[in-house]
């Protein structure tokens, strides 16, 4: 079994190609994985030999970090990169831009396997690593499409604030939360762009829904579940579905899982059916949990920090002085006072006293995952946090 | 700082009041995150500032921030200006 790194293709994507037309599966992986070699060939020993043909494997870290081998059947990625073609309007787009990396899921099969299967172009950045150099492509983009994070917005609003980008006739967002209150910018820097909110998980490889942005103007609204797919609401409250497209199976820290054609498959999050074929989602599941008997939803608390603060917002969990699960908010950049002062109030207003965090701290600078999220595991590790407010007891 | 002003933040702190909504004669019932957890929040702010712990009985007790006051004068805690 091949394993190839993105450094090695992104000169010659051509290798890229012929690892996919080749019969033997192959694994695709970011350059700074930060999985060491041991664990990996571990896991490539547990791919059972029918899969070592005809399929192909990313690594997922998903909001832990934890790593996760995510292992696909090229002809149902095909079928869905064909299904995304109509369900994303995409005829009228002649190139794909790249601004996540290539190993990521989501730009993997929405961009590079999208443009193989189409014979659309795909262009190479290497996002906003670099913003003048994905500034030159957006400039020059004709009939473009682009796939984003949520995260990415507000970087792209300091960049290129001054700027629009009529060139690029598509903008979808997947991998986090839909960045609903910064639409507008977005609209302002692609003009033209129909936007996508788009969802699923690296188990769905990876798209289980999809909403246009005018038909909802809720972020936790993900549209409804693709043609072919199934969801439903487990017991918990957590998503479940069934889909033609999805992986065959996954290998993790707990060991290697493969799945079934008639089994339900949990997506990591909480939501509901609402109105209409409409989703809307709840949470992650560790990003609800009760606390002192009330159900805390960290994404519901999140929403009211940022109608208070324009910069970068995360919770992680810890547990208080009673072994009680709870909750920290870290703020970036570094808050004012005054910025504090109001978060508490909102706080006050708006939830008792169990959904506060426990403490508020603020650092300089999110610590980024490869794929451009923040970095969960590490934002409880950074040791030059600030903490601008505490809980007493 | 005074104890009135030690008091005050702590209140301030402990129930995510503004400033100006902080009186010495404000109640529990005026206050809507004076709740059960407020009340054991308080209690533990009391013993990091003032050095005294509440006991069950007086943190149930307390109806405003005067009976606060009453009790840690009672303690030898003077709040006078």
């Amino acid at each position: 079994m091949q394993i190839i790194y993105e450094r090695e293709i992104k000169n010659n994507i051509k290798k890229l190609d012929d690892l996919w037309n080749n019969d033997s599966t192959f694994i695709f992986l970011p350059d700074h994985s930060g999985i060491n070699n041991k664990w990996l060939k571990k896991s490539i020993e547990k791919i059972p030999n029918k899969y070592c043909k005809d399929h192909f494997a990313l690594l997922t870290s998903g909001s832990t970090g934890q790593p996760k081998i995510v292992i696909g059947n090229k002809e149902r990625s095909e079928k869905l990169a064909f299904l995304l073609h109509e369900v994303q309007f995409s005829d009228p787009v002649k190139a794909t831009i790249l601004a996540l990396p290539l190993s990521y899921c989501y730009a993997f099969v929405n961009q590079w396997l999208w443009a193989r299967v189409h014979e659309r172009s795909l262009m190479f950045t290497e996002g906003l690593k670099y913003p003048d150099r994905l500034k030159e492509v957006l400039l020059n983009a004709d009939n473009a499409m682009l796939c984003l994070i949520g995260a990415q917005v507000p970087l792209m609003e300091r960049y290129y604030s001054n700027n629009d980008f009529p060139g690029v006739i598509r903008v979808h967002f997947a991998g986090g939360k839909f960045p609903q209150r910064q639409i507008e910018i977005v609209e302002k820097i692609f003009p033209n762009a129909k936007i996508f909110n788009n969802y699923g998980c690296a188990e769905a490889m990876p798209r289980l829904t999809l909403r246009k942005l005018e038909e909802s103007d809720d972020f936790s609204n993900i549209g409804k579940p693709l043609p072919g797919i199934e969801m439903k609401t487990g017991s918990k409250g957590e998503i479940l579905f069934r889909s033609p497209f999805r992986a065959i199976g996954f290998i993790d820290k707990e060991g290697s899982r493969f799945l079934s054609d008639d089994e339900w498959i949990p997506s990591g999050d909480f939501g509901e059916e609402v109105s209409d074929g409409y989703w809307k989602l709840k949470g992650r599941s560790n990003e609800v949990f009760k606390r002192y008997g009330e159900k805390i939803s960290l994404p519901q608390l999140l929403d009211t920090v940022n109608k208070q603060w324009n910069g970068q917002a995360v919770f992680y969990n810890v547990k208080d002085k009673n072994g009680e699960d709870a909750h920290v908010l870290v703020l970036s950049p570094q808050p004012a006072k005054e910025d504090i002062r109001r978060l508490l109030q909102m706080f006050r207003k708006k939830h008792t006293r169990p959904h506060w965090p426990l403490r508020i701290e603020g650092v300089s600078q999110m610590p980024l995952l490869s794929n451009g999220k923040i970095d969960n595991l590490k934002i409880k590790l950074i040791t030059d946090k600030i903490i601008f407010w505490e809980q007493i007891g | 700082m005074t104890n009135v002003e030690k008091l005050k933040q702590l209140v301030i702190d402990v129930f995510l009041l503004d400033d100006n909504e902080f009186s010495l004669e404000m109640m529990r019932d005026d206050i809507e995150t004076w709740d059960s957890l407020g009340i054991v929040s308080m209690a533990v702010g009391i013993q990091e500032v003032f050095g005294y712990h509440f006991t069950p009985e007086e943190a149930v007790a307390i109806r405003g921030v005067q009976d606060i006051i009453k009790v840690l004068e009672a303690k030898g805690i003077s709040f006078d200006e």
